[in-house]
């Protein structure tokens, strides 16, 4: 028995070793390369992190990083709503996935920051012109890979549905839980666009969030401030993707059953 | 109506489905009559690619027809008719991956008039009758595909169909296995006193399970012949199978099969997908 738990532990161990292990490889290398660096653009790493404790461990962190947040979540949470909801209505009939595919293709492949200037223009320079750009970059995603999983639901699955004669309803959800892992699949791209789209929309328009930060420090040559920020958003978008990770593998635990794919990390 | 006995669950008259393309009309059935009586045992055996599949999917008010009709009960089937059960050939797609086994099998009866006492017994019930009690809150997945298609099989006795429509069920699994969901089904055929319309591409299934088989021609395909099976009601793999009854029977109905010619239009293997 302590034989077994010693081997569980040991691939614990070394599954963590794996996955810190680089990172923590490179994050030693940068202090020590940086650490007598005069250089006032590539400040010593220990400066970077001093100022990080600093800046972000204070009232920054109410003042500035939770407006993003916040932003992110509600933008993030109205591409899901959208994108889901279009996606389905485009996955399930085929004529309206006809007419609309052309407009599609052509907003797809439109940058979300591009729209920035012409929503200053007619939203204004609010939290809402950020909202609609940070929905608007993360609803493509979501909204194909909605269309394309419900599109591909079994055929069989369907004609059992309707031969026991399943209300509409119920075959709405059972066409929707069947396309889930496609519907995540979009949504995992769309949480790193909307990361992407919030930044850049708060370095371009406004008066707090990480964004703005950034740029603040960076035009008030702060530079260990300004690297402490790009250092806080790359924590951020991991821990996000790791979140999104863990609610994923439950929400898919069946698909990765049925389809053999049992993830050992 | 006809002089028919009021017997007949089923009546299917001169059924006709065409396929129209922009070159060509295929006319995949054409002038199906088939009645099945209450509590009959029917398989339908015919050549691959013959439409039996597009047969059954008429029937189950899964494919509109393009001439003649079908009666089930005395209504005309238009949409899926109450009081049918399917189980497909593909059960690993007929079950929905996210539900227990418990779930799949409960799921057609969360609709209808049961209430939730009664369906939970339903359910036991029918779980126990194909000996899947253990496997109740397993996921499909996690299941052979033998058990994954007993679980099919238990959620339509759950649902107490008046008519079984089984689309060629076992075809998937393997010999042995066969054999036992066979007897099963003859097994629950007797217990639950339904009527069910067998579709299969084995001889010596259609023999072996039916009181009657009806055998299709190649397409435009219609019924070319019926043969009434006088083995004994209870039958067996070993003593059925090796019986000379049993023996003539198969050769009569393979005969018939094979003078029935291969469909030659390769249009025509779109049909059953």
């Amino acid at each position: 028995m302590t034989g077994h738990r010693g081997a569980a532990l040991l691939r614990g161990v070394s599954a963590v070793g794996l996955a810190l292990g680089l990172p923590v490889v490179l994050f030693a290398l940068w202090w020590l390369a940086s650490a007598d660096s005069t250089n006032i653009f590539l400040p010593p790493l220990r400066r970077i992190v001093e100022a990080f404790g600093q800046v972000w461990l204070s009232d920054v962190f109410v003042r500035d990083v939770l407006p993003s947040l916040r932003r992110l979540a509600i933008g993030y949470a109205a591409a899901l709503v959208v994108g889901v909801g279009v996606g389905y209505v485009i996955g399930r009939w085929s004529l309206i996935r006809a007419l609309t595919s052309p407009i599609l293709a052509f907003f797809r492949v439109l940058p979300a920051p591009v729209m920035i200037p012409v929503l200053l223009v007619a939203v204004g320079i609010g939290d809402a012109t950020k909202l609609i750009v940070i929905a608007l970059g993360a609803v493509w995603p979501i909204l194909l890979n909605t269309a394309d999983g419900v599109r591909g639901v079994d055929d069989v699955q369907l004609e059992t549905a309707a031969a026991y004669r399943l209300p509409s309803w119920t075959r709405h959800g059972l066409i929707l839980r069947a396309a889930t892992p496609q519907v995540f699949a979009g949504a995992r791209q769309a949480l790193g666009i909307s990361l992407i789209v919030m930044v850049v929309s708060e370095m371009l328009m406004s008066t707090d969030g990480l964004g703005f930060t950034v740029i603040r420090f960076q035009r008030t040559f702060a530079i260990p401030q300004m690297w402490s920020g790009v250092l806080l958003l790359g924590v951020l978008g991991f821990g996000l993707a790791k979140i999104f990770e863990l609610i994923e593998r439950r929400a898919l635990r069946w698909h990765q059953g049925a389809t053999g794919r049992e993830e050992s990390w | 109506m006809t002089a028919e006995p009021d017997e007949a669950l089923l009546r299917i008259v001169d059924l006709g489905k065409s396929y129209r393309s922009r070159e060509r009309t295929v006319d995949a059935l054409a002038g199906i009559d088939l009645t099945v009586r209450d509590g009959e045992f029917v398989t339908v055996v015919g050549p691959s690619g013959c439409g039996k599949t597009t047969l059954l999917k008429i029937v189950a008010g899964l494919l509109p027809a393009s001439t003649g009709e079908v009666i089930l009960a005395g209504r005309r089937v238009t949409e899926p008719p109450a009081d049918l059960g399917v189980v497909f050939q593909e059960y690993g797609r007929s079950l929905f991956a996210w539900k227990t086994v418990r779930q799949n099998v409960e799921l057609p009866l969360r609709h209808g008039r049961t209430g939730r006492t009664e369906r939970r017994e339903l359910v036991a019930e029918a779980l126990d009758a194909v000996g899947l009690a253990q496997a109740a809150d397993a996921y499909p997945w996690q299941l052979s595909g033998g058990m994954q298609q007993r679980v099919a099989i238990a959620r339509a006795i759950a649902y107490r169909p008046k008519l079984l429509l089984m689309d060629e069920p076992f075809s998937a699994v393997d010999a042995q296995t066969r054999g036992d969901l066979e007897d099963l089904l003859a097994t629950l055929w007797r217990r639950y006193a339904m009527t069910v319309l067998f579709v299969t591409h084995d001889i010596d299934e259609a023999v072996y399970l039916g009181q009657r088989v009806v055998v299709l021609g190649a397409a435009p395909t219609g019924v070319v012949a019926q043969f009434p099976i006088d083995l004994p009601a209870v039958r067996d793999q070993l003593d059925t199978r090796s019986s000379p009854r049993f023996g003539e029977l198969r050769a009569q109905v393979y005969a018939q099969v094979r003078r029935t010619p291969e469909p030659t239009a390769p249009a025509l293997r779109e049909v059953n997908s």
